[in-house]
């Protein structure tokens, strides 16, 4: 089953200031970014952790929680997106099974280090790098971690006031997004002299029609959880 | 030498003492006017309200407003908090200020005092902490849940659909440290959404109550995630009960959805699917709080075409008209519009907010900016240069 949402949506513009920094990332890709990581949390199923030691609802992410929402996408027959890395002889390196991606917080970093010897790998422990993306944290058996600062938290909303924070696990099959006929991405650029009357701004947007789909809702869950301690983040 | 400023207007007629206004901008500066109250002078009421967002007054951004006072004389005034503001509805998970929670009853509704909470019915909601004594008794299992309200009882007590009369539930008094209640500021930015069931009653057709809005129309198809909570002790019927609506597995054809369809929408909690549900487990919400640690909560979701509900703009159009949300009291149209039909709708948005906060000197009635029935023109701007 399809689902389709329709979203024009458009990053205004921008004094030349502001927008500098933009450049160095791909400004149409990042918000696509946020508003299927909008579009996800507000439809897609959650699971909340309970494998954590810290007593909250959700608990802190425990291996046993990779191995459930693995479980359930494997139940449900979703596609994987990665094959395995298969074992070298490089000392501090291991395999890595097929895996689905998970995206989470870069405040979660701290959890992902501390579950090392329990069933975490690093991806600079990974046998090949060649296969990792660049936000890639590491792996815990069938799930290979992604972190962004865009990843979405619920502030202080837990059974105990803690943050909430949204790991999105995702198979092969369950979202995309898709372009609208007719109005395919634009990327506007205008100097300062097309720009205004006195010159002084210049402008870069993209503009785009698109639809969100989650092609198929029993191959995506939330993996909600909290951290195992207040790190001041 | 206007290069990037934006400037709109328009008016409406009020709705209440609050107003919500759509712009493709935030605004810094927004000024108003209560022609109602112009034309025909009145005690107590505001004709002009103003509102920059750098003005500062302490911790506040208050509203400047022109007011008839007691005596009917126009005297200046301010609203410090709850006056107009801009907001954008773009990021999901933003919420308003924590309040803390006197007391619950453990009953069927469950009723919060929250002293002074300023909800009104429709409003979305989350608590935390919600411990009688520290997670040991209490209604923790309400925890973590977006519940819309029910119905306000008084300025102090509202409800939200939650069976808390089991006999794992507590009941909350003496303001238990570290309950608390937020608003959800914008919880439907994509509809329909993901719900948390409260109740399900079984038979023929299976009636599903939500915790907050379903957003659902008839038509839509609908999966749901209940888990299966191994209390201890075990529980008769045990939590949540009625796994058999679980989309998978399909024990007839392995692999295959199990879904089912809207056939009726009683109110915007409460929806009938076309799912026999005759022979299934009772569906039971009462958990053991020693359970809450991990605890994932039954779910309803939407899949397939019929999302959006609304009605075709004329016969054999591919679009529908802007899409609605509900509120407490009539449909909302976004500002994203018109939908493709079987779309998700995108309920992002953006502008400013006239709040019900009331003037600071003149106390001697709550004087709100605007009222029911009040016909209101407003300017909203967005400056190129802003000093300092």
């Amino acid at each position: 089953m399809i689902v389709r949402s329709a979203t024009i949506n458009k990053i205004a513009e921008r004094s030349r200031n502001d927008f500098s920094p933009l450049c160095g990332v791909t400004i149409w890709r990042q918000a696509e970014d946020l508003i299927l990581r909008d579009y996800v949390v507000s439809a897609a199923s959650e699971i909340s952790a309970g494998g954590g030691s810290n007593g909250d609802n959700p608990t802190n992410l425990g291996v046993t929680d990779f191995s459930l929402v693995a479980a359930t996408l494997d139940t449900n027959n979703a596609y994987k997106f990665m094959s395995g890395i298969e074992g070298m002889d490089r000392f501090g390196t291991g395999p890595v099974r097929s895996s689905y991606f998970m995206l989470s917080s870069t405040e979660l970093q701290p959890d992902f280090d501390g579950l090392m010897g329990s069933g975490f790998l690093s991806q600079w422990n990974y046998p090949s790098n060649s296969s990792a993306l660049p936000s890639e944290y590491g792996n815990v058996f069938n799930i290979r971690i992604l972190t962004s600062s865009e990843a979405p938290v619920a502030r202080g909303t837990s059974a105990k006031g803690n943050d909430v924070y949204y790991n999105t696990v995702v198979g092969k099959q369950a979202v995309t997004h898709i372009n609208q006929d007719g109005f395919s991405m634009n990327l506007i650029y205008r100097d300062p002299y097309y720009s205004g009357m006195l010159a002084q701004n210049a402008t870069l947007a993209v503009k785009f029609a698109q639809a969100q789909a989650i092609t198929q809702d029993t191959a995506i869950r939330n993996l909600l959880s909290t951290r195992l301690s207040n790190l001041g983040v | 030498m206007t290069e990037y400023s934006r400037m709109a207007k328009g008016s409406f007629t009020a709705v209440g003492t609050s107003a919500i206004v759509n712009l493709p901008f935030q605004p810094d500066f927004v000024e108003i006017w209560n022609y109602s109250i112009i034309k025909t002078a009145a005690a107590n009421k505001v004709a002009h309200a103003w509102w920059d967002n750098k003005l500062q007054d302490g911790s506040n951004n208050p509203t400047m407003v022109e007011i008839y006072n007691n005596a009917s004389a126009v005297v200046f005034d301010t609203i410090q908090t709850n006056g107009i503001s801009a907001f954008q509805a773009g990021q999901l998970l933003q919420y308003g200020p924590t309040k803390q929670i006197i007391g619950a009853t453990a009953a069927n509704p469950v009723v919060f005092n929250v002293t002074a909470h300023g909800y009104q019915v429709g409003d979305t909601v989350v608590f935390e902490g919600l411990y009688q004594t520290q997670f040991t008794a209490g209604m923790a299992q309400m925890s973590n849940i977006q519940f819309t309200i029910s119905v306000v009882g008084d300025a102090d007590h509202f409800t939200v659909k939650w069976d808390g009369s089991g006999s794992n539930y507590t009941a909350l008094s003496a303001s238990p440290s570290g309950a608390t209640v937020k608003k959800v500021l914008y919880p439907f930015l994509y509809v329909p959404q993901v719900s948390v069931i409260s109740a399900i009653t079984l038979g023929a057709t299976t009636t599903i109550v939500t915790t907050d809005y379903h957003n659902f129309e008839v038509g839509q198809q609908v999966a749901f995630r209940i888990p299966n909570v191994a209390a201890v002790p075990a529980l008769s019927p045990p939590a949540w009960g009625t796994t058999q609506l679980n989309s998978l597995p399909n024990l007839l054809t392995p692999g295959a959805p199990n879904y089912g369809y809207v056939v009726s929408v009683t109110d915007n909690w409460t929806f009938v699917v076309n799912i026999n549900s005759s022979a299934y487990t009772a569906f039971n919400v009462n958990i053991p709080i020693v359970n809450v640690p991990g605890l994932s909560f039954p779910q309803v979701l939407s899949v397939g075409d019929v999302n959006t509900g609304g009605n075709i703009i004329s016969a054999g159009s591919p679009l529908y008209p802007s899409p609605q949300f509900p509120t407490s009291t009539n449909r909302v149209p976004t500002i994203n519009g018109p939908a493709i039909r079987g779309a998700f709708v995108n309920n992002t948005s953006q502008g400013f907010v006239i709040g019900s906060g009331a003037a600071a000197a003149d106390v001697s009635a709550a004087v709100t900016m605007i009222a029911n029935t009040n016909i209101v023109y407003w300017h909203a701007y967005l400056h190129d240069l802003s000093l300092p």
